[in-house]
């Protein structure tokens, strides 16, 4: 089973968007779980990884062979390096489909959503794209995998959790918590040195940015829901204030 | 006239409140576009002496402004047999209904959603606006249909401006410290996935006028295995010509055979198998009773930090613990002490958030607390929005000099 897991740097650090962490740890677990059942053939998984971002994203790549990807996907947009531009979620979407649509995944993970931009709509983009079923929002995976469905459970609000069998190929975002994942390791980073990262240009796979749909306008601060009465001076001081205003109020 | 879709959030054949919440989002967006079209007016770019006379009308709070902001509104009400609710819904919004039966549907399935509802969507006039919940249907379903209407695509929409280009759509990000504004490209339809909660105050003024008439119903029946054209999805370059974009194109060559088979619908009849729904054991009981909440986040550190926080809130007489989400996930603390969207929405008299950044995940689950206290070492933190009392410290050192003056 070949696996395909989206992730999203989120700074110059190299650091990985926080739910993206538990989708390769996932991926991983699974990797795994073959592993201990070698006996049955043809149920070796390989893990891949892909992220489009700055030239600088190689950064997660690495760290994602530090945790035990086995190869790594890197497109290089072409950005402005204006803080502010936004580049549409459909846009990479696209360009991530664009390579998963050759590679012939069986199942491809991303998180529920970046923690900086927050859309959580790259996943069922790509899904739609490479015309796989997809479900969102995901906290249990069942391995192995019985007559091509895999077994998933997904989070409803209110503490509802649904059961579902999906058909492969699909796409599934993970929801934080389904696991704990593990830091790169000392040993797989040294070996990911010898790594090569498949690295595209954006303009390689589409010489245009053609066909974005929605624009940056500007960003604001948010308005108070409440007025926030900052409290001054010194520790102890404020510990003394809030004090009083619970003796005040009646807060006991 | 351009139409304003609102896609009913049904869950196991009830509707979902934040239905309303859409329905009212849509009047707004008419009722912004009819002024902002005035405003240009005003200014001479144009003259058009209807758009006027809405603006006129909706001054005096006139009942036929309504209907006519209204009638360009249209609420789809998917299910097997939504009929019930459809009605339930037409008459509660005296919006016009479209009883969308998908025979076979038992409970809320992506594929069957997503096809459907283009199916129906792309066969009506000009379509403005695709108005859908930012919940986890809404957020598995919307995003997919947005890529096959060609449409833009905006999620977690928590406020809309006009300006003299139109309408803006402000959405969370950075953690909800900041707010992005974006607008979509002219002419097309936008798939809006609106963020529950924020758009309240406006169904309250909007639906509560009983002296309207019901809306219309229309029955729309497709069938489980009948046949669906398949419009092709393009990615987002259409002008590419080398080779590489001419494999891209052929990721849509199984939507062109499903087109000649005619047979999608059966394809997600039997892409996702639907198995229970269960509910998560939670007794968060005694959060929900406590007069008193102390919740932990991550900046609590360690789970070693939680011992502090359990001090805390012995100070207090009637008081339990609270968590951010992350605590729970990394097993630090049970899920029924769990605060937020998908944990549990308390309204204690005291609120005090302890190194808890306050994701609008979070803030929905305790911004109906009486009095809100935040301890947070980063002054921008956006749980200080929300606070009444916000103190800029170390969790650590604040909780350990309030255990020793009290
Ligand atoms: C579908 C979905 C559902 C979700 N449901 C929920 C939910 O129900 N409940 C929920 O809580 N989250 C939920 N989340 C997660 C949510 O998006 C946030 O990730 C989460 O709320 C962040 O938790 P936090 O504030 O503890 O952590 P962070 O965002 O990491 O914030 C930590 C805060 O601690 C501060 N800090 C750090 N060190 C110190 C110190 N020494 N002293 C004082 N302050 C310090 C930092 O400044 C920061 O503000 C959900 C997410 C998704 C996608
Ligand atoms: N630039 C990117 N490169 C690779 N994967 C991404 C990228 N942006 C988003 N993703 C994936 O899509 C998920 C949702 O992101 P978003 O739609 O931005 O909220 C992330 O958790 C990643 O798995």
């Amino acid at each position: 089973m070949r696996i395909l897991v989206c992730i999203k740097q989120i700074n110059d650090n190299g650091d990985m968007n926080r739910f993206d962490e538990f989708a390769l740890e996932e991926a991983l677990k699974i990797k795994e779980k073959a592993e201990k059942q070698q006996q049955t053939p043809g149920n070796s998984v390989s893990v891949d990884v892909i992220t489009a971002g700055k030239s600088n994203s190689f950064k997660i790549i690495r760290r994602a062979f530090g945790m035990g990807a086995d190869s790594g996907f890197l497109i290089v947009l072409k950005t402005k390096e204006k803080a502010t531009e936004y580049i549409p979620p459909f846009t990479i979407a696209s360009l991530l489909s664009a390579v998963a649509d050759k590679m012939h995944y069986d199942l491809i993970l991303t998180g529920i959503m970046s923690q900086d931009m927050m859309h959580g709509q790259t996943g069922p983009m790509l899904a739609e794209l490479l015309n796989f079923p997809c479900a969102t929002g995901v906290t249990k995976i069942r391995f192995p995998v019985k007559n091509n469905f895999i077994q998933v459970e997904r989070e409803l609000e209110n503490g509802f959790i649904e059961c579902l069998e999906i058909k492969l190929p699909a796409l599934l975002t993970i929801q934080a918590g389904i696991n704990i994942p593990r830091y790169p390791s000392l040993s797989n980073l040294l070996a990911a040195e010898q790594k090569t990262i498949m690295t595209r240009k954006e303009t390689d796979i589409f010489p245009h940015r053609g066909g974005v749909k929605e624009f940056y306008v500007s960003i604001e601060t948010p308005e108070k829901t409440r007025d926030g009465l900052v409290l001054e001076g010194d520790l102890a001081g404020r510990v003394n204030q809030l004090l009083n205003f619970f003796k005040k109020h009646d807060l006991n | 006239m351009k139409q304003i879709i609102v896609i009913a959030e049904i869950f196991q054949g009830l509707i979902r409140p934040v239905t309303w919440e859409l329905a009212g989002t849509a009047l707004r967006i008419a009722e912004l576009e009819a002024d902002s079209k005035y405003l240009v007016n005003d200014r001479g770019k144009g003259q058009n002496d209807k758009k006027k006379n809405i603006r006129r009308q909706k001054k005096s709070g006139n009942i036929q402004l309504q209907k006519e902001l209204k009638s360009r509104i249209r609420i789809i009400v998917p299910g097997e047999d939504p009929l019930p609710v459809a009605e339930k819904i037409a008459e509660h919004t005296s919006m016009d209904v479209i009883c969308l039966k998908i025979k076979g549907l038992e409970t809320y399935d992506c594929d069957a959603y997503k096809t459907c509802l283009f199916r129906v969507i792309s066969e009506m006039d000009v379509v403005s606006h695709v108005l859908i919940a930012h919940t986890s249907q809404g957020r598995d379903f919307g995003f997919g249909l947005g890529v096959k209407l060609n449409a833009a695509s905006i999620s977690g929409v928590n406020s809309i401006f006009s300006d003299d280009d139109g309408l803006v759509y402000s959405r969370a990000v950075y953690g909800n410290e900041k707010n992005m504004m974006i607008r979509p490209a002219p002419d097309i339809p936008v798939v809006l996935t609106i963020m529950p909660g924020m758009f309240r105050d406006n169904i309250m003024n909007n639906l509560n006028n009983r002296t309207m008439e019901k809306g219309k119903i229309t029955v729309c029946e497709i069938p489980f295995n009948g046949s669906y054209p398949l419009k092709k999805t393009k990615p987002v370059s259409d002008t590419g010509v080398d080779t590489d974009s001419a494999e891209v194109e052929n990721i849509h060559v199984k939507g062109k055979l499903c087109q000649k088979s005619t047979a999608y619908p059966c394809q997600f009849a039997s892409r996702i198998i639907h198995g229970q729904i269960l509910r998560k054991a939670c007794g968060n009981k005694a959060l929900k009773g406590a007069k008193i909440i102390v919740s932990a986040g991550r900046g609590i550190g360690e789970k070693d930090g939680l011992k502090e926080i359990f001090e805390f809130a012995e100070c207090f007489s009637s008081s339990a613990v609270g968590a951010s989400r992350p605590l729970v996930d990394m097993g630090w603390i049970g899920y029924d002490h769990q605060v937020g969207i998908t944990g549990a929405e308390v309204s204690p008299r005291l609120y005090i958030a302890c190194g808890i950044s306050g994701s609008s995940q979070h803030i929905a689950g305790m911004k109906g607390s009486e009095i809100v206290v935040s301890i947070n070492k980063n002054p921008d933190a956006p749980i200080f929005r929300h606070s009444d009392i916000c103190i800029i410290a170390d969790v650590h050192e604040f909780i350990k000099e309030f255990l020793k003056q009290r």
